[in-house]
């Protein structure tokens, strides 16, 4: 006779295959600290070549401006400012990447913790049903 | 009222039974949709703005995830900007990288967002989308809704000044990609609409998750009417040409796009609220309960009287039975007899499939 707690049971371990569990085991193989750590450094790496492409970018559209009358003083300001920027969102970057890949890990470990449990409760609910028969 | 959550419930069990096929359906009309636009607005190479190439990958995207027709549409606008002139290409290539960089890195299950955007701003309603997300979705989608609208003036500029962005040699080169640069980066309707459509969405959303009664009404109309007053102040103040006739029509159809969906994923019955007050020992509770409007699709019934039915030959002998005294397979159980909602269908088709009672189990 079907038994309902164990296939819904077993329809919910099925869609978290299906769906999720090959993400959530490559992320659990690692350790929070490390794996915040790893994408946190992607993540500033990216952002500095976003960086670059964005100023390169506003060089571009403002080149008249920048070349009239240009200085040394005028240099060091723009450079400045450029870094300035660049520290600011560096700042904001890594900061919400660790709050983000905190936040990920966190839900993959629990997702994970969870199939396992549904896993040993499949397997005592088999081995009862064995004994029965 | 009630025909509209009758429908409501009717259409569920329909995507219930067929959501793969409604899926990828879906799936292959935006993404004809978007590349049709795409095509028809910047077909600068030729080959690749033919029907059979958009209809195929369309085909192509309708199964794959949706990252891929989001990929898909990238390169072939960036195809049709290298056509044209290779500086666009290069900017184009570095502005859409720079989208990717930060946010798509992050998130790519909205990224869909991005190709409805485009597609309801080249249809003129451009309003209608972010009073939708604001409704059903996060802040965060804002963002997506925002590099839509700048994709699609992307295009609409290279599609309006097409000639002046002619690939020549040296010099010409050079002028190209700073007027292009220039021009991509400083278009002020973009950045107004991009404002628009922003804080319509932040603005629907805010109102949305409040507990007054009609919220989500409130909700769209407000988001509508914010959308257009920001979307007309800068239109005057930086006297830019912005027709108000679509943005105002566009409002209304959020609106209503609003209801709509209010009757589809919200519908509750606020005549019915309660207010409840309790405590443990740490709160005191003031809780509204607002109950939900529940309807059951109508199943149909085909009643035969005096019809018998053969049930096969039991030693010679005919057997008949009465169908009108017949016991239903599932009488007694009170589950199967009562009409099925999506989730028991969903889980139904899941556990058969899983378990190789449809007759083509995977084992």
């Amino acid at each position: 006779m079907l038994d309902v707690k164990r296939i819904r049971l077993m329809a919910r371990m099925a869609q978290y295959e299906k769906n999720d569990i090959r993400n959530d085991m490559k992320i659990s193989t690692y350790y929070k600290k490390d794996y915040v750590s790893l994408n946190t450094l992607i993540t500033v790496l990216w952002m500095t070549v976003g960086y670059g492409i964005l100023a390169a970018l506003f060089a571009v559209c403002y080149m008249d401006e920048i070349l009239e009358n240009l200085t040394i003083s005028k240099i060091t300001f723009l450079g400045g400012a450029a870094v300035a920027g660049y520290v600011a969102m560096l700042i904001v970057y890594v900061i919400g990447a660790g709050i983000f890949y905190r936040g990920r890990h966190n839900r993959a470990k629990q997702r994970v913790k969870k199939y396992y449990r549904d896993l040993s409760r499949l397997g005592k609910m088999e081995v009862k049903e064995k004994k029965k028969v | 009222m009630s025909t509209l959550l009758v429908w409501r419930e009717q259409l569920q069990i329909f995507y219930a039974k067929y959501s793969i096929f409604i899926r990828i359906g879906l799936q292959f009309a935006l993404g004809f949709l978007v590349f049709h636009q795409i095509n028809s607005n910047i077909g600068f190479m030729k080959a690749a703005s033919s029907t059979a190439c958009t209809a195929g990958l369309a085909a192509a995207c309708a199964i794959l995830p949706m990252i891929v027709m989001v990929m898909a549409a990238t390169a072939l606008v960036l195809l049709h900007f290298y056509t044209l002139s290779l500086p666009v290409a290069i900017v184009a290539a570095l502005l859409f990288l720079l989208m990717y960089i930060f946010y798509f890195r992050f998130s790519t299950g909205k990224s869909w967002l991005v190709l409805l955007m485009a597609c309801s701003l080249a249809m003129d309603v451009p309003f209608v989308l972010p009073i939708a997300v604001g409704l059903l979705g996060t802040p965060a989608c804002a963002i997506p809704v925002a590099c839509g609208t700048f994709s699609y003036y992307l295009i609409h500029l290279v599609k309006g000044s097409s000639s002046t962005f002619k690939a020549g040699d040296g010099v010409e080169l050079v002028e190209t990609l700073i007027s292009f640069t220039k021009q991509s980066l400083m278009n002020q309707e973009m950045w107004i609409m991009v404002a628009a459509a922003a804080i319509c969405i932040l603005f629907v959303y805010s109102i949305r998750i409040r507990s007054v009664d009609h919220a989500w009404k409130i909700a769209s109309a407000a988001g509508a009417v914010m959308a257009v007053v920001i979307a007309a102040a800068g239109n005057i103040t930086l006297n830019l040409h912005i027709s108000l006739t679509p943005l105002v029509v566009s409002g209304i159809i959020g609106v209503l796009a609003g209801l709509l969906l209010e009757v589809v994923f919200l519908s509750v019955d606020y005549a019915r609220t309660e207010y409840l007050e309790f405590e443990d020992d740490e709160y005191h509770y003031y809780v509204k309960a607002v109950p939900k409007i529940g309807v059951t699709a109508p199943q149909k019934s085909v009643k035969h009287i005096n019809e018998r039915q053969n049930t096969g030959n039991v030693g010679n002998k005919k057997n008949w039975v009465d169908n009108s005294t017949q016991t239903p397979a599932s009488a007694g159980t009170g589950y199967l007899d009562r009409p099925k909602s999506a989730d028991e269908i969903l889980l139904e088709r899941s556990l058969s499939k899983e378990l190789g009672l449809d007759g083509k189990g995977k084992k």
